[in-house]
């Protein structure tokens, strides 16, 4: 090891130790001009790779659904019976993500404040405005892939239950979520599975029949709706399709090989199918674009409640996804902030997302994502909400916990071998 | 008499603006592009010093334009479409801004003006008009079977190559004209008066003194729409959104969108930097070239 070396490995160590915090070591390495060594054993070596288990950031373990992980407690939760502050409170969102009349409005209402919301276009996104400071924020909707992360940085304030009573309103795995055991730092926001949503007034053949689905975006047989298809464009999402086309359902899998046999795959449905990568299947199956896509759920429900032109009826659209065990299932969550000057609002906000009432509004009227407690189904075919053969939009208890598949999060070096697979199919070489 | 540096202080603003608005962002994308990432987050760390530079990145990046690896198809596909995309505007641009440079007279200023009404509306939203037009349903493929030109409709946005290409020439023809429309106007008249009085036809005055002459602003037109279209990704992915049409700022996009290896976004933006400053020097050695004809 040379005198560089050294100089890295001793902050590092401290680092490792928890004598620095993570702001302190990239400063101390900064200064002394090491950051980018560091940044080279930091990757792949100390912290993503321990002792040969997979750990993510700040060693944090991988969770999957069948290894749940509890992450480690900064701080204390606010204590409970404190009166919620004043001012302007600030959320942090996807756009079209949480509905202003009866989620903001209500909140803002009952606990007589200003709810300030600020969007971000991606999770990344989010996260590096976060981490950087560059937005004061209470409360944010975060997935769980980067919930670890978001601990490890001190992102994350831990979460006293007190003020939370209607998590008992989520499905009980999404309560003491696998990511986040004994949901110390987030509660469950909404849920979908991917699946393939397709025009059943446009192609005749119920796909679902199918002895494997996925195989029509590879059948030359389905020449006719060449070019009317497509394929979420999300690294995880398309090589995942893939995956499960070819039944590996292991979907966090860092095995090179694996991953290069999934793009192969991919690669192999573009000359066949010729499908559009897009995640705009919401409105373009609804405008009949688009003939069958790879979709999420929740886009779906979306296209079905409020995307459908005048004139047509939502039960053209259909919807099959593989079930648990077999396809993903995925969702999101909210957290408050270690930074928030309104902890106890941003509690009650927590709260709030998951009175049912709300929810389901939120859900019904303007997001179309299903959110993670139960929802009666057949009560959404008889409120003329939902046409009865998109019942199995709706997931159940049943479709969660041990056994289900769901992208988690990846070391870097897992995730940079996704990526570099998508980036060859997406370059169409 | 004016003071030394009266003129010099006119430059100001402008010196300034290249250093907030271009070298300094520049060198921050050389530096993420040599540098590491943030352990925790991912973002990306730039490093400063080049003493602490390290090059895998950009060395694995550069072995993928070779031949047969992974950038090399859409580096060929992002220059054969900037090409054609280049020619096919200047078949428009050309002859429209040479109308109005010579034959528009009274009209000039009305069509002046509506030369810069696309600029009136967003990019993004005349693409997505494009969108609606050229639809399995829209506008064109109704024309085109009502007139019985074609029988089944064309499939304009599924991975097909000339809706990107015209895409880029709808998106980019307004900044060529403009420019060319200028340098046009500036050629003295009197040389083509001599021209036509030494016996030339209009046509051989065309071809051997307005086109020579207008060609520095041909190629500064060219320069002009030709460097945002490498770096562009929102045609590809608008008009067509199939990895068959994918362009190099797509690969770029997804490597800045996200995820451990933003240096291989950077790096990508490097070179397609370097390669556009070879075509700059181009331009600029042929405008050198010109002007010292000219002085000749």
């Amino acid at each position: 090891m040379n005198n560089r070396d050294s100089r890295i490995e001793r902050i590092l160590g401290h680092f490792r130790r928890g004598d620095l915090s993570r702001r302190e070591a990239l400063r101390a390495l900064g200064a002394v001009g090491l950051i980018a060594g560091a940044g080279r054993l930091l990757d792949f070596q100390a912290i993503a790779d321990e002792a040969g288990k997979q750990a993510g950031p700040g060693g944090i373990p991988l969770s999957r659904p069948d290894k749940p992980v509890t992450l480690p407690l900064n701080g204390s939760p606010i204590a409970s019976g404190m009166q919620p502050e004043s001012g302007t409170f600030q959320i942090f969102n996807y756009q079209d993500y949480v509905d202003q009349k009866s989620v903001i409005d209500t909140f803002a209402k009952k606990y007589n404040v200003e709810v300030q919301l600020t969007t971000f276009d991606t999770m990344d996104q989010a996260i590096t405005r976060l981490a950087s400071g560059a937005v004061d924020i209470d409360a944010t909707n975060i997935t769980p892939d980067r919930i670890a992360q978001a601990v490890a940085g001190k992102l994350l304030a831990p979460l006293n239950h007190d003020y939370i009573p209607n998590l008992k309103n989520a499905f009980k795995s999404a309560q003491n979520p696998f990511y986040d055991q004994g949901a110390q730092y987030t509660v469950p926001y909404n849920l979908y599975s991917t699946g393939i949503g397709w025009r059943n007034d446009k192609i005749k053949e119920d796909i679902s029949k199918r002895d494997n689905p996925w195989s029509v975006f590879w059948d030359p047989k389905t020449k006719d709706y060449t070019g009317y298809t497509g394929i979420l464009d999300d690294p995880r999402e398309s090589l995942g399709m893939a995956m499960l086309y070819k039944g590996f359902t292991d979907l966090n899998t860092e095995d090179p090989d694996e991953i290069e046999k999934a793009l192969a795959d991919l690669k192999a449905a573009v000359p066949i199918s010729n499908p559009k990568v897009n995640i705009t299947e919401y409105k373009d199956l609804a405008e009949g674009t688009t003939w069958m896509h790879q979709s999420w759920s929740g886009d779906l429900l979306g296209a079905a409640i409020f995307y459908m032109p005048e004139g047509t009826k939502p039960d053209v659209l259909s919807f099959w996804w593989p079930g648990k065990g077999k396809g993903a299932v995925q969702g999101d969550a909210w957290a408050l902030l270690a930074k928030s000057k309104k902890p106890v609002l941003g509690h009650l906000w927590l709260n709030h997302l998951l009175d049912h009432e709300v929810a389901y509004n939120n859900f019904t009227t303007f997001t179309g994502y299903q959110p993670a407690q139960p929802i009666d189904a057949d009560q959404l075919i008889k409120d003329g909400i939902l046409p009865a053969n998109l019942k199995n939009l709706i997931l159940t208890e049943e479709d969660l916990g041990p056994g289900s598949l769901q992208y988690c999060q990846l070391t870097a070096k897992g995730t940079a071998l996704w990526q570099n697979a998508y980036a060859r199919f997406s370059s169409g070489a | 008499m004016y003071p030394k540096w009266l003129w010099p202080v006119f430059a100001v603003p402008g010196v300034l603006w290249l250093i907030l608005l271009f070298l300094v962002p520049f060198y921050a994308v050389i530096g993420v592009a040599f540098g590491g990432i943030d352990p925790i987050f991912m973002n990306p760390v730039p490093s400063w010093n080049p003493a602490d530079w390290q090059y895998d990145s950009m060395i694995a990046t550069l072995k993928g334009f070779l031949p047969g690896n992974s950038y090399w198809t859409v580096l060929v596909r992002t220059t054969i479409y900037v090409a054609l995309a280049l020619a096919g505007s200047l078949a428009i641009g050309y002859p429209v801004a040479y109308y109005i440079s010579r034959h528009a007279k009274r009209s000039k200023g009305v069509l002046l003006a509506l030369l810069v009404l696309p600029f009136w509306v967003s990019y993004m939203m005349r693409m997505l008009a494009w969108v609606n037009l050229f639809s399995p349903n829209g506008y064109i493929n109704k024309f085109l079977v009502w007139t019985h030109l074609v029988t089944t409709p064309p499939d304009w946005l599924n991975g097909n190559p000339t809706s990107v290409v015209l895409g880029l020439i709808y998106g980019y023809v307004p900044y060529l004209i403009l420019p060319l429309l200028a340098a046009l106007d500036r050629i003295d008249r009197s040389v083509l008066e001599a021209a036509r009085d030494l016996g030339a036809s209009p046509a051989e005055a065309f071809y051997h003194v307005t086109l020579p002459l207008s060609k520095p602003g041909i190629l500064g037109a060219s320069v002009i729409i030709a460097l945002p279209m490498f770096g562009d990704y929102y045609t590809p992915n608008i008009v067509s959104g199939s990895p068959k049409t994918t362009m190099l700022g797509n690969q770029i996009d997804i490597y800045f969108h996200g995820g451990p290896q933003p240096s291989v976004g950077a790096s990508l933006t490097m070179l397609l930097s370097l390669f556009l400053a070879v075509l700059m020097a181009y331009y600029m050695i042929t405008i050198a070239r010109a002007q010292k004809e000219l002085q000749a």
